[in-house]
This record gives structure tokens, C-alpha cells and sequence, in this order.
């Protein structure tokens, strides 16, 4: 039945293409029409993803759509990154595409300046933070995040982290602060240690429980932050 | 108190007040629920008729428990709430403390998530903090119930052993 009613689209899906009539520009069957250049015209090779600058008129092109932030950053689609190799491929992008360099260019390429620089400022922050990181990759691996309407139960994990909660907000010293500083920073580094393992033995399910805690962590961080910083 | 404050500290810095709240885009019931909170606290969590429920948001890291204090009769005589989390999820268990007072526990059971969102007017954005409200209920009445479970088992061994 889906075999028939395939055939059935096909057929009349197809366009009637004369020799004669001008080829059809928006064809629903045969591969897109090579990109070009939005400046020159000149077709633009689509080998990984549409080039930085035109090879012809040099011409800084838009980002693809659904960029890979990997791929972006010249990292391997792993957990693991190297920070200070991804802190230098970041300075090194910028300095390629950041709009300050565009400044005497068309308003449309200090467009696509713009937007590639908010690229790699977003494909940066997402990577250089564990927890996003790893949300991210998850994506990647087709595994849906955490839901809004998802309910933890884990009595044991929240009645440490509503401890913890508590006794930050009853804080009257620099000291304490400190000490949940300390804490959470030590209990953050141990569940990074256990996401990468997880990725490594690819047990996505697992990876998905561990940074569902990191959320809570990096929540603690936040407020302790606020209220280090002097009101 | 504290404990409210420091909650809300990342949307809010102390002092900005109900003004800046409602700017950015709270309700004023909500807005109420967190300048004038109802029930914040602890309840004794190993006495017999003391429902403890605690509960966890994991996409945003929101985390909530509820407590009840339960008569002979099953009516909810006191609730406790403790949130650590954006405004409307405090004011939704803020809420929930004053619904489930003077309810019976089966009575307790129905309040569902939609009729907190309404009341507080909650934006779409905002419904799973009335959900984990509504989770939070339920897993109090469910460990009021299975304590009284218990408790029925060990004076029932106690009776046949004697």
C-alpha cells in the first residue's frame, strides 16, 4: 500500500520538462543547485558545508543552517575537550570574522559578520562548559534533553542538594560561602568525571541522569555567585 | 525567609521589590507569594503523621518538598513548603501549602496542576512549576500513606506476638 502510493507522488510529482521551456529552477526531483556567491556569483564548492570567504571575490559568505558547533570549533565530537586548544581555535575565528574587521564592507557582509561571530561565541560557551556541553552532544546523539515536565524522585541526591540550598541561604560569613564553594566545586569535577566515562562506554541514558545533577549544581554555583557579589 | 530570598536572589536582588518583579514579567499573585510567603518551614519528618515529599525539576535543576501533618481523622491540619527555584515555582508550593490545609488527604489528591496555574495566572513558560507543585503534593500524601502502612504492620506483628 505505502510501496503503491509512493509510486503514485512520484509519478505525479514529476515535472513535464521540454527540451524546449527554460530549465525549472525549483526542480522537486534531481540534486539543489550549486550555492554561489552572494556577491560574484561564482558557484561555491559545497564540499563540508558552505566555505568561509568566496574562492572567487573573497566575500565573507552566511553560515550554513544547523551548523555542527564541533565541527565549527575543529574539535572531535567527543566529551573530552582540550580547553586551551578550543580557547585558541575561538581567538583564531574571531579574529577571521568579527565584525570589527568589517567595518568598511557592505552592510550585507558585516551582516554575515555578525552572525558568524555569535556563532562561535555560542558554539564556544557551549563547549567550554561541561554541562552544556554534554547536553549538546546528547542532542547530537539523538537522545532527547530533560523535559520540563520530567519529575526527579531521587530522595537521597535532592535532600543533599536542598542541604546545601539551606545552608546557603542561611550564610552569614565569608567562611561558610567558601565552604560551599569548595564543596560544590569538588562534587562538580567528580560528576564530570562520571559524564565522560559514561560517553565513553556511549551509555547515553546514564549520561542524561548525571547532568540532570550538574543542573542542580550549576544552579548552587549561580546563587553563590550572587551573593558573593556585594549588593 | 532566607530561604525564600536567596531562592529568587538570580531573578531578583534583594530590595528591587514587587515593582521590578512585575516588570519582569511576574504576576502579582506570584509576586505576592514571595514577598508574603505562607508555610515556609520543616515539619518533623520522622513523626508518624508527617508526609514528607520531595521533588526535582531536571531540565531546570528547580528542586521543592512539601510537607503535611496529618489528624487522626485524615484531615491535613499543617503544611510546610522549603523551594529553591524561580518565583512562580515557589509561589505554585507556596500555594499548594494553603490548598491541602483543612483537605483530607484523598480530598488532597485532586488538586491538579491546572487549577494552581490558574490561580496564579502562570505563562505557558511557567507550567511545570505548577506540575512539580502538584508532584510534590501527591509524593507527601504518598509517604504519609506508606508510614501508616507501616506503622499498621507493626502493631499488627506486635498484636499477633503477644
Amino acid at each position: 500500500m505505502r510501496a503503491a502510493l509512493q509510486r503514485l507522488v512520484a509519478v505525479s510529482w514529476r515535472p513535464r520538462v521540454s527540451r524546449l521551456a527554460p530549465r525549472q529552477r525549483c526542480a522537486a526531483t534531481g540534486p539543489a543547485p550549486a550555492p554561489r556567491c552572494w556577491s560574484c556569483g561564482s558557484a561555491l564548492p559545497a564540499a563540508e558545508g558552505p566555505p568561509l570567504f568566496c574562492p572567487g571575490c573573497r566575500a565573507l559568505q552566511p553560515p550554513g543552517p544547523h551548523p555542527d558547533l564541533f565541527r565549527l570549533m575543529a574539535c572531535d565530537r567527543s566529551f573530552r575537550v582540550d580547553a586551551q586548544q578550543l580557547q585558541r581555535r575561538f581567538r583564531s575565528l574571531q579574529r577571521t570574522v568579527h565584525p570589527d574587521r568589517f567595518g568598511r564592507r557592505p552592510p550585507e557582509e558585516q551582516y554575515y559578520s555578525e552572525q558568524h561571530s555569535s556563532l562561535i561565541n555560542k558554539a564556544y560557551q557551549t563547549l567550554l562548559n561541561p554541562l552544556s556541553r554534554g547536553i549538546y552532544l546528547l542532542e547530537l546523539h539523538g537522545m532527547e534533553p530533560a523535559q520540563e515536565t520530567d519529575c526527579d524522585a531521587d530522595s537521597v541526591f535532592l535532600m543533599e542538594i536542598m542541604d546545601i540550598n539551606e545552608k546557603l541561604a542561611e550564610s552569614k560569613n565569608d567562611g561558610i560561602l567558601e565552604e560551599i564553594d569548595t564543596l560544590i566545586k569538588v562534587k562538580q569535577e567528580e560528576l564530570t568525571r562520571e559524564v565522560a566515562e559514561a560517553f565513553e562506554r556511549d551509555d547515553f541514558q546514564e549520561a542524561k541522569k548525571l547532568l540532570a545533577k550538574m543542573k542542580y549544581f550549576a544552579n548552587l554555583k549561580d546563587k553563590l555567585k550572587n551573593k558573593k557579589i556585594p549588593s | 525567609m532566607a530561604a525564600l530570598r536567596a531562592a529568587g536572589a538570580a531573578l531578583l536582588r534583594p530590595g528591587r521589590g514587587a515593582e521590578a518583579a512585575t516588570r519582569l514579567g511576574y504576576h502579582k499573585k506570584v509576586v505576592d507569594h514571595y514577598e508574603n510567603p505562607r508555610n515556609v518551614g520543616s515539619l518533623d519528618r520522622n513523626a508518624k503523621n508527617v508526609g514528607t515529599g520531595l521533588v526535582g525539576a531536571p531540565a531546570c535543576g528547580d528542586v521543592m518538598k512539601l510537607q503535611v501533618e496529618v489528624d487522626e481523622n485524615g484531615k491535613i491540619v499543617d503544611a510546610r513548603f522549603k523551594t529553591f527555584g524561580c518565583g512562580s515555582a515557589i509561589a505554585s508550593s507556596s500555594l499548594a501549602t494553603e490548598w491541602v490545609k483543612g483537605k483530607t488527604v484523598d480530598e488532597a489528591l485532586k488538586i491538579k496542576n491546572t487549577d494552581i496555574a490558574k490561580e496564579l495566572c502562570l505563562p505557558p513558560v511557567k507550567l511545570h512549576c505548577s506540575m512539580l507543585a502538584e508532584d510534590a503534593i501527591k509524593a507527601a500524601l504518598a509517604d504519609y500513606k506508606l508510614k501508616q502502612d507501616s506503622n499498621k504492620e507493626v502493631s499488627e506483628k506486635k498484636a499477633n506476638n503477644a
